[in-house]
């Protein structure tokens, strides 16, 4: 199995993707904070490059699901210096394959457009949506220069699917369901090499408002939603 | 103007406030101790010290903000990347912010011309070519603060003009150095940012037109990194290591 370290372990998200990807990883889970449901978790702060090498040794592949949002300082410091921490650890360690991840924010700018595809970022000033894309400049340029295959998934809202039909709601663009995620993260940690060594991906499982396409998920990665949950969101005629 | 100069204490700093210096009324900020005169304020202090660059921002028309960082951070190695990379992000969000909340109408910042070196020799490179920055922090770090400039410029009312400035050099100090492509002379450099203050980025200028790059070098024969859009400013460099390059027929810059 792949040795995979986990770089935000216990946040918001990979707590909900641990059990399906433990099946085909050996995850190195990694925190600030305990695993909600008391995993093994070894500490470390992304803010620390001495912590982030030490927990890489010995791993494939990195995935980073780090984050801190709203903080004027933290925000620099995770979401942008950790992401030079990560790539330089792989280099220092020859790992050959992360996997990042950043908001749909990024692309925020465009919330009027409609058949939004691979469009250049506009993140604006906020210190989330801001700080990540200055991460993912990050890895693209380490990227290119040491042949680090480098996926970059932006996604927003992220959950189970519907337990059954939702009335008097749309879903909102760019949710992507567990299951979903679990697949993408699988596809990115296998795939051998992306073009020019890094790739940002949309990712989400709802179609049909015409918003966001995943045609380059489709076609570079062969990610497919697993269902479509849209028809959960369906008015009774 | 009044015009605050950040990295004021650098040698691109003193260059910048040496040409500003009769046209406009100077406040220097920088990291580094800096002179104390009677004709120009002076902040002491961190780009990163919000209450510190909200004292020098506070009544200014314009920032130059050289991007140079203080002589005081590690010389080399990790410690060296962190203090870039912070700077130049969150220390010129910091900064943007402050002038912002400030009313400041305009900043001029400085950029590389590295971040589009590794592009052949053999091709013309104009603000048209898609930066391919190196993960080398001196250049990332520059790149990086350019972002933050741009983005800044889209969500606020402000125009900022960066300024791709080529290697910084003293034409009279490169001796029988190897001719580089990128060699800018300070006082050239220093004349950029000058030029670039005249820039029009008042609030009836659209977002797209307060936001702009310009590459900034020598008028050196067969040119690899075209100014001629820096020339729309007015830009005219005066230092153009003439015996270090050979004419070429038709390859002016």
């Amino acid at each position: 199995m792949k040795k995979v370290l986990l770089l935000g372990s216990s946040g918001l998200i990979a707590p909900n993707i641990i059990p399906a990807l433990g099946r085909y990883y050996d995850l190195r889970l990694a925190d600030l904070k305990p695993h909600p449901e008391g995993l093994p978790t070894q500490t470390v702060d992304i803010t620390d490059y001495d912590q982030v090498l030490e927990a890489a040794r010995g791993v494939e592949a990195i995935a980073n699901f780090t984050v801190n949002r709203p903080h004027p300082v933290l925000s620099f410091a995770v979401s942008t210096t950790g992401a030079f921490h990560v790539m330089k650890a792989a280099v220092e360690l020859g790992i050959k394959k992360v996997l990042h991840t950043g908001p749909e924010l990024i692309i925020h700018d465009y919330g009027h457009e409609f058949d939004i595809g691979e469009v250049p970022q506009r993140p604006g000033s906020g210190y989330y949506s801001l700080t990540k894309m200055l991460g993912m400049e990050i890895c693209r340029a380490y990227a290119r220069t040491y042949g680090i295959q480098t996926v970059c998934y932006q996604f927003n809202g992220l959950g189970p699917k519907p337990e059954g039909p939702v009335r008097a709601q749309d879903f909102p663009p760019f949710t992507i369901t567990w299951e979903d995620l679990v697949q993408a993260c699988r596809l990115a940690l296998d795939i051998e090499a992306v073009p020019d060594d890094y790739q940002a991906f949309n990712l989400h499982s709802y179609m049909g408002q015409g918003k966001y396409n995943i045609d380059k998920a489709r076609q570079l990665l062969g990610y497919e939603p697993s269902e479509p949950v849209e028809e959960y969101y369906r008015r009774p005629t | 103007m009044k015009v605050l100069i950040t990295g004021a204490a650098s040698r691109l700093g003193q260059a910048v406030a040496a040409e500003l210096a009769s046209q406009h009324a100077l406040r220097l900020m920088d990291e580094d101790p800096l002179a104390q005169t009677e004709e120009i304020e002076v902040v002491q202090g961190s780009l990163l010290e919000p209450e510190t660059v909200w004292q020098a921002v506070r009544g200014v028309d314009a920032v130059v903000h050289t991007g140079e960082p203080p002589a005081t951070i590690a010389a080399a190695g990790l410690a060296r990347e962190q203090a870039l990379l912070e700077r130049a992000t969150r220390g010129t969000h910091v900064l943007l912010s402050a002038a912002i909340e400030a009313g400041v109408g305009r900043v001029v910042y400085g950029s590389t011309l590295a971040v589009c070196a590794a592009y052949p020799d053999d091709v013309y490179i104009s603000e048209r070519w898609e930066p391919q920055p190196p993960v080398a922090m001196e250049t990332l770090s520059r790149y990086l603060g350019e972002l933050t400039c741009r983005e800044m410029t889209r969500e606020h009312h402000i125009g900022i003009t960066a300024l791709r400035l080529g290697e910084v050099v003293v034409e009279e100090e490169v001796g029988d150095a190897e001719p580089n492509l990128l060699w800018l002379d300070l006082r050239d450099a220093a004349q950029a940012f000058r030029c670039a203050l005249g820039r029009d980025t008042g609030r009836a200028v659209p977002w797209g037109k307060r936001w702009e790059v310009y590459h900034i070098g020598a008028a050196i024969p067969n040119a690899k990194y075209l100014i001629d859009h820096a020339r729309g400013l007015g830009y005219e460099p005066r230092h153009n290591f003439a015996g270090h390059w050979p004419a070429v027929a038709g390859g002016g810059a």
